[in-house]
């Protein structure tokens, strides 16, 4: 299953409707996107995903720590 | 008379009309984003109660509890029709009776089940995507509680948005001024565990005052108990030594991964645009306590202003900011700190002199909001109404003069979320002066003001009476 957001092709389905099953959920282990199988289209197909939103493996290493981590202190 | 849990306030709403059951089934999406944005833009909007969840049968999702004056009102035992200045000044006036010390429990609903193996927030929680382009299910109405790792006496209790990545995994935005930061650090420094609770559909007196910008020292749950006039209830966390609300749905457990940061977001945030993604903390649930089916479970919807969260984040700032700068500058009449989180805030008060308005602009900005947050701050007289947007802009345009009464201090801490940001996290400020110039100032040229006729309450009633007649 290929991630609507960064086209990583490893995305699993995780879950289900604990009421016959009625929809599935899936995850990208990449970006951790999840989405569940009865959402808009622009939502859950990569080709139809706001190019605005795409992420990559790139935008990720660019991406700011919120907070930053700081160094650990001499004991 | 205080509610204890949301149940307790849910039953109020109802019997005052401002409860809507949606009794048909929903969708996960787009259903409740979309009946949510519309309850927030709904004058009066209800507490919308959605009982039958597509793919849920033991879930029930709570919505807008906040999401109006109307509502808000109510969740202080007001009349449901009080007036946004009145609140604020019954809020104002309760908070003195600060602090009103938690009651420890021994017993409480949530402690019917406890998971400690094979969690699954997706099992326990009915999420959906609040908003389209979100980056994954988000929960924004959480309580978190944390200990300060070195001096375990402070406990705070705050709202941050959270973002379920994985069945017992949690992203969380955790911004560098806020009080769990401050733990953070710490606890990063020292390469320390920093266990958390995160309470999960509350009476929302306590959303309130876990979304009110205390001072690091004050206890949440001491203002929760000055402001619904009896001492909030809490009972230990089952791991760690927390103490968590006990009218709640249900808690989560677990521990902050600390020196770890993950891809977080975009998430509709409350400038009504998407935050950008960036790499932000994690918790590691181990435990969930919860009360028998059925849940419900309040979530939070975010969009364009105004929206549910415009109602939420409005009182309990302007409040907290009015009563820090007050125990300094008396001559502080009231604080409106409502448009966009406080990135516009009106202050009114008299004035002790010349030049004053910066006086109080300044002090805004060192309070625990207004490090960051306000961007736009505009100084008034205390006989001009901050919650009269009408009045504030005659006050702009007959006492504030442009070469003279402006500051601009650039390069200052701002929201990472503001949009108009050229480096994220700084941002100009500028305080308006639009009050009457004091001595030693150049007084104004023509200051004797129009009064209004003595008879206008007369005939103003006069009118209403008669308009009445005309329907």
């Amino acid at each position: 299953m290929n991630c609507p957001r960064c086209d990583d092709h490893r995305a699993e389905k995780i879950f289900e409707a604990p009421e016959n099953a009625v929809w599935e959920v899936y995850r990208c282990p990449h970006c951790y996107f999840v989405w569940r199988n009865t959402e808009e289209e622009e939502v859950i197909n990569p080709d139809l995903y706001d190019p605005r939103f795409k992420l990559s493996g790139e935008k990720i290493a660019a991406m700011d720590h919120k907070p930053p981590i700081p160094p650990l202190k001499e004991t | 008379m205080p509610y204890n849990s949301l149940r307790d306030f849910l039953v109020k709403a109802e019997e005052e009309g401002q409860l809507l059951r949606i009794n048909e089934e929903v969708r996960p999406e787009p259903d409740i984003r979309a009946a949510s944005c519309a309850a927030s833009k709904v004058q009066g909007g209800p507490v919308l109660l959605f009982e039958k969840i597509q793919g849920y049968r033991d879930k029930k999702v709570v919505m807008n509890v906040h999401g109006s004056w109307e509502n808000l009102a109510l969740s202080f035992d007001l009349p449901k029709h009080t007036g946004v200045r009145e609140q604020f000044h019954e809020i104002a006036r309760r908070w003195d009776s600060y602090p009103v010390p938690s009651k420890r429990v021994s017993d409480a609903p949530h402690k019917d089940v406890i998971i400690e193996k094979n969690i699954s927030l997706f099992r326990e929680l009915p999420l959906f995507r609040v908003n389209r382009m979100d980056g994954g299910f988000y929960f924004s109405k959480g309580c978190v509680v944390a200990r300060d790792p070195e001096n375990p006496d402070i406990q705070n209790v705050g709202i941050y948005r959270m973002q379920l990545k994985d069945h017992d995994r949690i992203g969380i935005q955790i911004s560098a001024q806020h009080d769990l930061a401050i733990f953070l650090r710490k606890a990063e420094e020292m390469n320390v565990p920093l266990r958390v609770a995160v309470s999960i559909s509350n009476d929302p007196v306590t959303s309130f005052v876990a979304s009110s910008p205390l001072k690091y020292e004050e206890d949440e749950y001491a203002m929760m108990g000055a402001l619904r006039g009896e001492p909030t209830e809490v009972i230990s966390s089952e791991k760690g030594d927390l103490d968590v609300p006990a009218g709640a749905e249900v808690i989560i457990e677990g521990e902050i991964v600390i020196r770890h940061r993950a891809v977080e977001g975009p998430f509709s945030e409350y400038p009504g645009s998407y935050s950008t993604s960036m790499l932000q903390v994690e918790i590691q649930v181990d435990l969930i306590s919860k009360r028998k089916d059925p849940i419900f479970f309040e979530n939070l919807y975010t969009g364009l202003p105004w929206t549910e969260i415009d109602y939420l984040q409005a009182l309990n700032t302007s409040v907290t900011v009015f009563k820090q700068m007050k125990a300094d500058f008396p001559e502080v009449e009231a604080v409106n700190a409502m448009y966009t989180h406080g990135y516009g805030t009106i202050i009114s008060s008299r004035m002790r002199f010349g030049g004053f308005a910066k006086t109080l602009g300044c002090r805004l900005l060192s309070t625990p909001h207004g490090v960051t947050y306000p961007k736009i701050i505009i100084v008034v007289d205390e006989e001009v109404d901050p919650f009269d947007l009408q009045q504030v802009m005659w006050a702009m345009t007959v006492r504030f003069r442009p070469e003279r009464d402006v500051a601009i201090i650039p390069n200052a801490p701002a929201s990472t979320l503001d949009p108009t940001h050229l480096v994220r996290g700084l941002g100009s400020k500028i305080i308006i002066d639009a009050a009457k110039p004091a001595f030693p100032d150049i007084p104004l040229s023509d200051a004797a003001l129009v009064e209004p006729p003595k008879e206008t309450a007369f005939w103003m009633e006069e009118i209403k009476k008669r308009m009445e007649g005309l329907k």
